[in-house]
């Protein structure tokens, strides 16, 4: 007995350390990363270089602060010799102010797709959401908040804007449960006339909504607030198309268990339906919900959001498009979206932590630029993608770039302004990794007044380039003086130092220029709509 | 029974709506799209999705078809006394049917409506006819010879339905963008105008209006009118709506309830009844296919009782004070018996009470 | 080069897109009195011996001009997938839409107008150019809306705007190396597009006239023509007008009537135009959908999905009039005669502007024909 113990007790710890051993060897999350997307057929090695440092620092910037690094900041950045310099200045903007601006415009598009208000004030969503970025509330939180809140208390209310600006409408929020937060469009199962698509789509919708269906939108007779209540019967019948059966569905999770109510409890309500009295039953279907959306057997919802962060800073899905999440329609590396998902499950649906491996990643740090004789491949991830910049990100830019406004600091009302119209000349309904130029956007470009007003403005970029003549006396030494404007140009417009081709360029211009100020005036606006700033390459 | 004496006597206690059951069946090929029973309760009529109405006897139960129609019918009414059928089409044609003798006979036959002729309506006297149709107009005949005698225009969209009033010398027609007009057919004119906004929608997805009266009936005391259709229009393509029948005051044209269906019915009111003990009966389709039949009282929007229908319901008619019968879109005629069965209750359909 | 050629001749198109699956049975292959006919009439039409719907009254007076495909069968019933079908003539694949190879191969760079120009009011951004590059996709105008900023700020003259113009294009070019192509390309060509704009933004000033109002209507559809008719006088190459609205599972009849009722007059009065300008030899003209409508009639009265036995209308341009090619059968359940599917359409509708479809795309390096090589036109509508 005594020897056996002993046998047992020495396989155990062995048994423990390898296992440790190998926990501990475990590369990080961004290493695995790297290797699975080198791994895959089809990857060219060398196709692209890593980025230099300036173009990392734009890059990183407008990803994680959603506006472009300061000049000090390039030149510090430019000057460190830290060797790992990248991943300090990814934990700084993670950690920063402008970070959770970012990222509340990201999350508003991705949850509000630029409707309109309507019961919940944009800006108690947007400080809600900013907050929430700066708590770095876990995903799964966040989700649980939304879902749950029902308008009612001033505290959640404006958690609840999801519903309640969708006016809780049935078709619409079921749709949009499916495609946000589990990554398929199920709006095609909600029609019967679709052959092609298959039976269980329907049950999936018809199961999505069976948790909502007994929500209703309440308007309180005093206040005229809009808030949420439930009933504590009723459940959704559906006919299939191919079958002609009708059937009734309790809630249910795409295939999880149907969610059966518990046995009615003696009183149905905490609160009974009336004219003046939002309904609370004892159980809710609609926190339910909740529940089972963030449930971990329901992997749905970690792939989809894993595929999201994907998609922001690798400008595509590992599934395209980012709503079409089905088995006919499987990622372009199936092993990293089952990677990330799981990491996020293993980091409590930490997206912060999600964003800084992705950072990390060499995939993520490639260059947008092939090198010499090898093909622009995006595909593949061996050359990096460009992305456009988001409608905030480029209005974000431009101001900055103009010298409207200094983005460490709260943007002003013109500046928000501003933000608001690009929202809508820019801005696309929702998360999307789409490029789409449109004539209008160009028309808005070139003749709009407000980015003429931009070139005008005092103490902006073009009036401290056009001063740099004044602080010099430099007469007989005129080619002198343009190296220092392109370089401030270049820095400021493009975060990197000009090349010297480049600034002789800008010198020549400028010398044949008659009109100075028309003429910078004239460099400005063209770098700003150029693709090098439309871009983040 | 004669109809006429019947009238002064009171309901028999014995008609209540939640003993609806079906009794009898009457079954046509294609699926139906309207009836109407003839004052004595003897027969039933009824348009198809085809050219043809049918005709039947509801004590033989002898069908006979009437050929003539070259496009659905979608209106018929019997004369006061029976005698004689007028059916109004797709193709906006009107026509009246001689039920005298054995095999009808066309008795006129006009193009009533350039466009769709949705409705034709008999007047209380019997003397004359309404038809509305998509030409935007509401037209009386001389139901004698079938010829033209007023022309009323002034709808700006396709008039769904139009009916003269038991006692005033007025009709009152809808159209689809819930238009209501009340026409004074001594002197020619409209007397009142007014939009029934609830009773139609504009789908902003496919650019379309949908709304209309699909039944329009005056409560034969003349104090009010009810008409039948639908609100809350989500996509109209996929029948994505809610049935309602409105019930508007007589005097002020002002909506004195808006009866409705259960929360998740989706689809038409289709057709609504005036029982003389008080209630209102209402037949509509939802979307899926099945259909329903409320009974309303005064009191409330919501249905006191609610009869489940296998089958869409697509035209109600009354027979009697105890039975109506149900155009289905089975092809099915159904007739319903409203005092407790006879025999072993009937497994179909599904009867539950609410409110 | 087929392109240099095709863009001597000045053939154009106008193409009306029913969005949502018109009926076949409420409009080009009516079957009244059968099983699935629906309430609606069959009239005689300018041309003996064919009939249409009774909801196209001014349509059937103008089909002299127009020929009748009785015999569709895209075994589709996707609206997106039925659409693409039709718009690339090929079942599957990235392919350009008809639009697109018009603006490629009929469009010179001379063009004063963007090659393909889609007046819709749902923007459905699609990439519509795929591999011909972005200065062939659709340019979406939302309605008679002109686009916004038409006008150079104050202070620009032409000649300060063509310079910050060309210093744009300095910016670019060395951006552009060795970087993937398909989004520089998309935005550079919104320049060219945008440009294109601000020189013919006098297209967008005046009002319809009222007698052009009086004839066409004034609800949007008929202001959708008069714009189409304005951008192909002034040198557009492919116009594309959606009417929406056709999608009617439930209460086919009813929409039917609204929505044909409305475009019926201002097609016609279109067509008209482009005869009467003499242009309508060099115009094709299409009436497209992305499929048409079940036969049975559900119990909404509505009808459903259908690829299997469709019909499409196109005319002019030297396309054999008042032809109808092929037929359902007698319920309309399916092609009794000359199959063809949106493969054959894609391939007539450019042999009809003299493309060689059987040619492949213009694209160094690559070997791509123009149409699916496994369909071919329908050589009898073509003379």
């Amino acid at each position: 007995m005594r020897v056996d113990h002993t046998l047992w007790t020495l396989l155990a710890v062995s048994l423990m350390t390898a296992l440790c051993g190998s926990l501990a060897a475990a590369p990080p999350l961004h290493q695995q990363i790297d290797a699975l997307i080198e791994a895959q057929e089809g990857y060219v090695p060398d196709a692209a270089a890593q980025t230099d440092d300036a173009a990392f620092l734009r890059r990183v910037y407008l990803d994680l602060g959603g506006c472009l690094p300061s000049g000090e900041a390039l030149h510090e950045f430019l000057g460190d010799t830290t060797e790992n310099k990248r991943a300090q200045v990814i934990d700084r903007l993670l950690a920063s102010e402008q970070h959770a601006t970012r990222m509340q415009y990201v999350l508003d598009e991705l949850l509000m797709e630029r409707r309109a208000d309507k019961h919940v004030p944009a800006v108690d969503w947007q400080t809600y959401l900013r907050q929430s970025v700066l708590d770095n509330k876990p995903w799964n939180v966040l989700v649980r908040e939304i879902l749950s809140a029902d308008g009612s208390e001033p505290k959640t209310r404006p958690a609840a804007k999801f519903l309640l600006d969708r006016d809780l409408r049935r078709e619409d929020v079921t749709r949009d449960l499916g495609r946000i937060f589990l990554g398929r469009d199920l709006q095609c199962a909600q029609c019967h006339d679709h052959p092609t698509v298959d039976d269980y789509l329907q049950r999936h919708y018809f199961g999505l909504t069976a948790f909502l269906s007994r929500s209703y939108l309440f308007k309180d007779p005093k206040s005229g607030k809009t808030s949420i209540g439930e009933k504590a019967e009723g459940d959704v019948e559906f006919t299939s198309v191919f079958t002609s059966e009708t059937d009734a569905t309790p809630p249910r999770m795409l295939d999880l268990p149907p969610l059966d109510d518990p046995s009615p409890a003696e009183e149905l309500y905490k609160t009974k339906p009336a004219k003046d009295a939002r309904a609370i039953p004892t159980y809710s279907r609609r926190l339910r919900l909740a529940e089972a959306m963030i449930d971990d057997a329901n992997g749905a919802f970690r792939r989809n959001i894993a595929n999201r962060l994907w998609a922001l800073m690798m400008g595509r899905g590992l599934v395209e498009p980012l709503d079409m999440m089905h088995p006919q329609n499987p990622p372009t590396h199936p092993e990293v979206l089952d990677l990330l998902a799981e990491a996020l499950l293993d980091n409590d649906y930490d997206l912060r932590y999600l964003l800084r491996e992705l950072a990390l990643t060499r995939t993520y740090q490639r260059s947008s630029q092939a090198s010499e004789g090898s093909p622009a491949d995006t595909a593949s991830y061996s050359v990096a993608r460009l992305k456009p910049l988001s409608a905030e990100q480029l209005a974000i830019a431009m101001m900055q770039a103009t010298g409207v406004v200094d983005p460490t600091a709260p943007l002003d009302e013109a500046a928000q302004k501003s933000v608001a119209t690009f929202a809508k000349m820019f801005g696309s309904a929702g998360q999307s990794t789409r490029f789409d130029a449109a004539a209008e956007q160009v028309l808005f470009l070139r003749n709009s007044p407000l980015i003429q007003s931009w070139l005008k403005t005092e103490d902006g970029l073009v009036a401290d380039l056009n001063a740099l003549k004044d602080l010099k006396d430099l007469k007989d030494l005129k080619d002198l003086e343009t190296p220092e404007l392109a370089e401030t140009f270049y820095l400021r417009v493009y975060s990197r130092l000009p090349l010297p081709e480049e600034s002789r360029r800008i010198a020549e211009y400028l010398n044949a220029a008659s009109d100075r100020r028309l003429a910078i005036e004239q460099l400005t606006w063209a770098s700003l709509v150029s693709s090098e700033f439309r871009f983040n390459h | 029974m004669n109809p006429a004496e019947t009238k002064t006597e009171p309901v028999a206690a014995s008609v209540d709506p939640v003993h609806t059951h079906v009794v009898a069946e009457y079954k046509h090929q294609r699926p139906l799209t309207t009836l109407a029973c003839d004052p004595a309760g003897r027969l039933l009529a009824a348009g198809a999705e085809d050219l043809n109405v049918q005709l039947w006897d509801l004590q033989s139960d002898r069908q006979r078809t009437l050929e003539g129609h070259d496009s659905w019918v979608r209106s018929v009414r019997f004369s006061a006394d029976g005698s004689r059928l007028y059916t109004a089409c797709w193709g906006g044609v009107l026509k009246a049917w001689d039920l005298t003798a054995d095999q009808p006979q066309v008795l006129y036959s006009v193009q009533a409506h350039q466009g769709s002729a949705r409705w034709v309506g008999v007047s209380p006297d019997g003397r004359w006819l309404v038809t509305c149709g998509n030409d935007l107009l509401v037209k009386i005949w001389d139901a004698g010879d079938g010829s033209l005698r007023q022309v009323f225009a002034g709808h700006a969209r396709h008039v769904y339905g139009a009916q003269f009033h038991p006692t005033a010398p007025l009709l009152v027609s809808q159209d689809l963008v819930g238009g209501v007009k009340l026409w004074n057919y001594l002197t020619g004119q409209p007397e009142h105008t007014f939009v029934a906004d609830m009773m139609t929608g504009y789908d902003k997805k496919f650019a379309a209006d949908m709304g209309g009266s699909r039944d329009l009936q005056f409560d034969p005391d003349g104090t009010a009118w009810a008409s039948a259709g639908i609100t809350k229009l989500t996509n109209g393509f996929a029948g994505d709506q809610d049935p309602l029948i409105v019930l508007f005051d007589w005097q002020t044209c002002k909506p004195l309830r808006r009866f409705h269906a259960a929360k998740n019915f989706k689809g038409i009111a289709w057709g609504v009844r005036f029982h003389r003990s008080g209630f209102v009966i209402g037949a509509g389709a939802h979307k899926n296919g099945k259909g329903a039949l409320w009974f309303y009282n005064r009191q409330q929007d919501e249905p006191f009782h609610t009869v489940a229908t296998p089958r869409a319901a697509r035209g109600l008619d009354l027979i009697g004070e105890d039975r109506f019968a149900v155009a289905h879109a089975d092809g099915t005629a159904s007739v319903y018996q409203m005092t407790e069965p006879e025999a072993e209750p009937q497994t179909e359909p599904q009867t539950e009470t609410e409110g | 080069m087929q392109a240099d050629r095709l863009r001597q001749s000045g053939k154009r198109i106008l193409q009306i897109f029913l969005q949502g699956g018109v009926s076949q049975l409420e409009s080009w292959d009516p079957k009244p009195g059968t099983r699935y006919g629906g309430p609606f009439r069959a009239i005689p039409t300018s041309v003996p011996g064919m009939h249409i719907s009774e909801l196209l009254p001014h349509t059937a007076r103008r089909m002299h001009h127009l020929s009748i495909v009785r015999s569709i069968n895209s075994k589709i019933n996707d609206h997106r997938q039925g659409m693409l079908y039709m718009e690339r003539g090929r079942p599957a694949g990235d392919f350009p839409y008809l639009g697109s190879v018009a603006s490629k191969y009929l469009a010179g760079p001379e063009a004063t107008l963007p090659g393909y120009i889609h007046i819709t009011t749902r923007g459905l951004n699609d990439q519509t150019a795929a591999f011909l590059g972005a200065q062939h996709a659709e340019l979406t105008l939302r309605g008679v809306q002109p686009p916004d900023n038409l006008q150079l700020p104050g202070q620009l003259d032409p000649e300060l705007d063509a310079q910050r113009e060309s210093l744009r294009r300095q910016f670019d070019e060395p951006f552009a190396r060795r970087r993937s192509n398909a989004e520089l390309a998309n935005y550079d060509a919104a320049f060219k597009q945008a440009e294109l704009l601000m020189a013919r933004k006098k297209i967008f000033a005046g009002e319809a006239s009222p007698r052009d109002l009086e004839r066409y209507g004034t609800h949007d559809f008929a202001k959708y023509c008069l714009l189409a008719r304005t951008l192909l006088e002034n040198g557009a190459t492919c116009v594309k007008v959606t009417h929406h609205g056709y999608d009617s599972h439930a209460e086919n009849f009813n929409f039917h009537l609204e929505q044909l009722e409305e475009f019926d007059k201002p097609f016609s009065m279109l067509l008209d135009d482009l005869h009467d300008r003499g242009m309508l030899d060099s115009t094709l003209v299409l009436i497209c959908s992305e499929f048409g409508r079940t036969p049975k009639i559900n119990t909404k009265y509505g009808r459903d999905h259908w690829g299997t036995a469709w019909s499409t209308v196109l005319g002019g341009c030297g396309v054999q009039p008042g032809a109808i090619i092929g037929a359902t059968n007698a319920e309309g359940t399916e092609v009794a005669d000359r199959e063809v599917d949106s493969g054959h359409l894609f391939h007539t509708y450019l042999r009809a502007v003299g493309l060689d479809t059987y040619a492949e795309h213009d694209l160094p390096g690559r070997s791509i024909p123009i149409g699916d090589p496994a369909a071919e036109e329908i050589g009898e509508l073509l003379s």
